[in-house]
């Protein structure tokens, strides 16, 4: 199969559009299900389909075509009212819409598309017809759409188009005037395209893949030279009289305007400018601690700007980078939708705060662990219905998935209406499982225990089912959102639902952090880890379990002296002193650090440990502080699983 | 003269190709683009664009209904850029009616595998369009008359045509042709006594509609030709897209044959190809009309005809869409009438 010239700029720009279309369409086609007559969503459905054959009829990616086409078609009926959408008919939607998105994945791939499987494609032409009933055995039909290389649909094509075809298929001037079933069964194409209507764990890893590595083109971004190539019009004629050239140049280019006013631009400029401006930060620090010694008025003013400009330039570049949230809860809709029905479950899904702009990189990192988190909930959250209603619950389950931005940092939450969890029950699951002696067991509190989901090789359903229930996501989950510096806090309570929160900075790319000393070096606290910070006589800690302990509030928590870790130059007096202590959220967790000196908050950017120091467990990176030198900035959980005596 | 078009499409992918497109011509500057009928009806006051290239899907406002829009408030000749499907064709005739002059396919493959070829042909049509101002307007109010429900004035003796002669009249057109058809065709009386053919450059998608169309707004009977088809009194027979029709047969016996058109064939269906064929047959009892067109099809076989001693009638200047193929004819001199479009009908009519 010919390959596609990926750097065309023509094709990319098709796949930019395909793209929003597409993750439209899945959204749309969700919403369809519950407003199977609202003509706006139908029309909207159709035009979807209308524009993606389109373009890949412009670029001949003609499996493509041919599909969008029998869909076109059919929701034009739709939408006159001719025919009305089943749940039958829903699913074969779903499923062309996942072929669809595999023909974009070829494509963006630098294939051409395969053509889909005969059998989707008949299916369509049975709705077309206004049969309910698929023909058993649909093979006079389908050859002609597997032509699809060279050929579209019938519709589309003159008779003389298709003689050609037919003379170009069998070498001779067939008079295939007649019908399309005269062509040759051509042989079926390996079906590219999966049956299963999941998303498998494999297969979306693979698209995060492409999403991050092949195509860093700014997705969200509307591109739009016309402005430009209007303007550059004029040049390129011959030269007629010059006068009369010059003004029509101007008007074009003014009237443009306000047809488009986006650029596209390579997010690894952005990358570059994200940098570049987190090299200006540190410069900006520096110079912030170097003016202090100056006390000079004038110098002081000139800093201060300074501050505030990098501090503007730094959001701004920021928004440059943000996406709404929308794009990894857009696919949500149709996940929840596909589970429910597998599982037999009857969930409505609510999506709250899509708008929230966050990262483009947390954008992309985000997606993999909510799916996970949204399928637990929809699998192991909520009950089947006659549990529910046996309960007095609705039928109907709730699964809410919802963003905010708190601060600095971004608030999910994955919260359903179902059983919730029971402390005790994952308690003597994990002395079960051989994680723990029963008395560590007992002295988990709730969230604690609650936190066992996150252990590997837990698993809270008896019976293992392909959507969940082998035990491995949600540890994965739990280490992708600590990478992103991200906390996850659990509540549940039982018969009432469980509430999943997840923290996470707004970028990754500059970090807030707490500086610490710990004896003659200084370490970065990343800021959204840190809970409390507060003096403690070191004397009313307790030792539990050989752990040493502190109480705050009530709750007991592990304390850990930094120093013992990570300075070399530690020796114990022994006398008692007052100490500093840093508590810090490390996963579900909360630890009590034990540090010298206390510095302050300061905006970092991380940047990769030397040779030297690469892979030593337990730091994020290295960064410069305002007074010139270097501190490492900590990643607690990594710190603790390799420091602590007990696994956290 | 530089052309200033107006794109409006709600595929900015699509917009941008068909502005690169047309940024081959020199001569044609796309002064804005809309991506919904309601930015394209607000940009048209604002930049008063020479010629408006039209998608007919879109969101917020439909192409058909910003066409008709367009043309009440600030007539422009409009392109539409539809699908050569048969769902298409039902719209893309709904939008000839409300206004707009022509159509070109979206897939510019359907009209030339040589895409070079394809895009200049967009250009001269675009071009050609562009000359087409002021006279539109007239056109545009009349195209929904109602079929005239009164019987045609019991027989006039024809002036220009002795009836006894006359056996059948056939019908050349192009560009602006379906509009022009159906204002002359649904002024014909249920009781007209001749066959009609029909030949009108149409995608092969769109004549069945176009004829069952055309079926719905007259009087007498239009139907979309087959091979074989028996010629009968009141009833036209409107040429397959894509393929050639030929009359055969005998003066007593005439019939209808389809056949494939060649590749060779720059129309398909040809005016010139099927009004020969009917000169073998009647040589002095065909009246051929040729209405509004690009270029000059039908031109060589009406001067045949013509020497022959039938009849030819030619679209005036003022009311076709495109004066070309009329003008063909009127420039060869073998005009025996020349009419504007809203007295063709009602000359024809005369006939029986």
């Amino acid at each position: 199969m010919a390959a596609l010239d990926s750097d065309d700029e023509i094709l990319q720009d098709f796949l930019v559009e395909a793209e929003e279309i597409l993750e439209g369409l899945n959204e749309q086609l969700v919403e369809l299900e519950t407003k199977p007559e609202d003509s706006e969503l139908l029309n909207a459905i159709f035009r979807g389909f209308h524009t993606i054959k389109g373009g890949a009829g412009f670029l001949s990616l003609d499996a493509m075509v041919g599909l969008c086409h029998k869909c076109e078609d059919l929701f034009n009926l739709l939408r006159q009212g001719d025919r009305i959408v089943d749940a039958e008919m829903m699913d074969t939607f779903l499923k062309v819409l996942d072929i669809l998105n595999t023909m974009f994945d070829e494509t963006k791939a630098g294939q051409f598309p395969t053509a889909a499987e005969p059998a989707i494609l008949n299916q369509l032409g049975v709705y077309l017809e206004g049969g309910a009933e698929p023909e058993p055995e649909p093979v006079v039909e389908a050859p002609t759409i597997n032509i699809a290389d060279t050929a579209t649909d019938s519709e589309d094509i003159t008779d003389d188009e298709f003689e050609a075809l037919l003379n170009q298929l069998h070498g001779s001037g067939a008079p295939g005037i007649e019908t399309e079933a005269d062509a040759k069964p051509a042989p079926a194409e390996p079906v590219a395209a999966k049956s299963d209507d999941d998303i498998t764990e494999a297969e979306f890893e693979a698209l995060l893949d492409e999403l991050q590595g092949k195509t860093p083109a700014a997705k969200a971004d509307v591109p739009a030279e016309p402005a430009a190539e209007v303007v550059a019009e004029p040049k390129v004629s011959p030269p007629p009289p010059a006068a009369k050239k010059s003004e029509p140049a101007a008007k074009p280019a003014a009237a443009a305007k306000p047809a488009e006013t986006t650029v596209r631009v390579d997010t690894s400029r952005l990358d570059d400018i994200m940098n570049m401006v987190g090299e200006l930060v540190l410069v900006r620090n520096r110079i912030s601690t170097l003016e202090a010694a100056f006390e000079d008025e004038e110098m002081a003013k000139a800093v201060n700007n300074l501050a505030v400009v990098t501090g503007d330039l730094q959001t701004a570049v920021m928004k440059t980078r943000m996406q709404p949230i929308k794009k990894v809860f857009g696919r949500f809709p149709r996940v929840v939708r596909d589970l429910a029905r597998s599982l037999k479950k009857d969930i409505n899904l609510e999506l709250r705060g899509e708008e929230t702009d966050l990262d483009k990189n947390l954008v992309e990192a985000l997606a993999d662990p909510l799916v996970h988190l949204v399928r637990n909930a929809v699998d192991h959250g909520v009950e089947m219905p006659d549990v529910r209603e046996a309960a007095g619950k609705t039928r109907q389950g709730l699964v809410v998935l919802a963003a905010a931005q708190e601060g600095d940092h971004i608030l999910l939450t994955i919260s359903d209406d179902g059983a919730g969890m029971d402390a005790d029950i994952l308690r003597s699951k994990a002395v079960e499982k051989g994680m723990m002696d029963e008395e560590s067991a007992s002295r988990l509190t709730d969230s604690e225990a609650y936190a066992l989901i996150f252990a590997p090789g837990f698993s809270m359903k008896a019976e293992i089912s392909d959507i969940s229930g082998r035990g491995v996501g949600m540890d994965v989950v739990k280490t992708s959102i600590s990478k992103l510096n991200g906390v996850i806090d659990i509540k549940s309570e039982v018969g009432v639902g469980t509430t999943l929160s997840i923290k996470v900075p707004l970028t990754l790319a500059i970090m807030p952090t707490l500086m610490v000393m710990l004896g003659d070096q200084i370490f970065a606290f990343p800021l959204v880890s840190v809970n409390e910070i507060f003096h403690l006589d070191l004397d009313k800690t307790n030792i539990v379990d050989g752990q040493q302990t502190i109480m705050v509030r009530n709750k007991t928590l592990p304390l850990f002296y930094l120093r013992k870790w990570l300075a070399s130059t530690f020796n114990d007096t022994g006398e008692p002193r007052i100490e500093h202590v840093v508590i810090v959220n490390v996963g579900t967790q909360r630890v009590g650090f034990v540090v010298d000196q206390l510095i302050g908050q300061e905006e970092v950017v991380i940047k990769p440990l030397g040779a030297l120091l690469q892979g030593t467990k337990g730091l994020a990176g290295a960064t410069i502080t305002g007074d010139g030198r270097i501190s490492l900035i900590l990643d607690f959980p990594e710190l603790m699983a390799t420091y602590a005596q007990r696994g956290y | 003269m530089t052309v200033r078009v107006l794109i409006v499409d709600d595929s900015g992918f699509f917009r941008r190709r068909l502005a690169a497109i047309l940024s081959e011509d020199p001569q044609i500057s796309v002064v804005a683009t809309a991506s919904n009928g309601q930015e394209a009806f607000e940009q048209v006051k604002r930049h008063k664009p020479d010629v408006i290239t039209m998608d007919i899907e879109m969101p917020v406002m439909d192409g058909i209904t910003a066409t008709r829009k367009i043309m009440a408030h600030t007539p422009t000749p409009i392109l539409m850029l539809s699908t050569w499907s048969t769902e298409g064709a039902k719209s893309t005739l709904d939008a000839l009616d409300a206004g707009a002059v022509d159509y070109m396919p979206k897939r510019f493959e359907d009209i030339s595998n040589d895409r070079d070829n394809a895009h200049r042909q967009l250009c001269q049509r675009l071009h050609h369009l562009a000359k087409k101002t002021a006279p539109m307007k007239i056109k545009t109010s009349t195209v929904h008359t109602p079929v005239a429900k009164t019987p045609a004035p019991a027989s006039i003796p024809a002036t220009r045509i002795a009836s006894q002669q006359l056996r059948i009249v056939v019908i050349g057109t192009s560009t602006g042709g379906p509009v022009a058809l159906q204002k002359v065709l649904s002024q014909l009386p249920l009781n007209f006594p001749y066959p009609i053919l029909l030949v009108q450059h149409m995608p092969a998608t769109f004549t069945p509609s176009f004829a069952e169309r055309l079926n719905k707004q007259c009087q007498i009977k239009i139907k979309h030709a087959e091979n074989g088809d028996r010629l009968i009194a009141g009833t036209a027979y409107l040429a397959p897209g894509g393929m050639q029709m030929l009359l055969k047969g005998s003066t007593n016996q005439a019939f209808i044959e389809i056949q494939a058109s060649q590749s060779s064939q720059t129309y398909k269906p040809c005016v010139d190809i099927t009004f020969d064929s009917v000169a073998m047959i009647y040589p002095q009892q065909t009246l051929a009309i040729i209405l509004t067109g690009m270029g000059s099809d039908g031109n060589k076989s009406c001067q045949k005809l013509h020497e022959l001693g039938s009849k030819i009638w030619a679209q005036d200047e003022k009311s076709s869409t495109i004066y070309g193929m009329p003008m063909a004819i009127a420039k060869s001199g073998i005009a025996d009438g020349i009419y504007n479009l809203n007295d063709l009908g009602h000359h024809l009519a005369e006939l029986s």
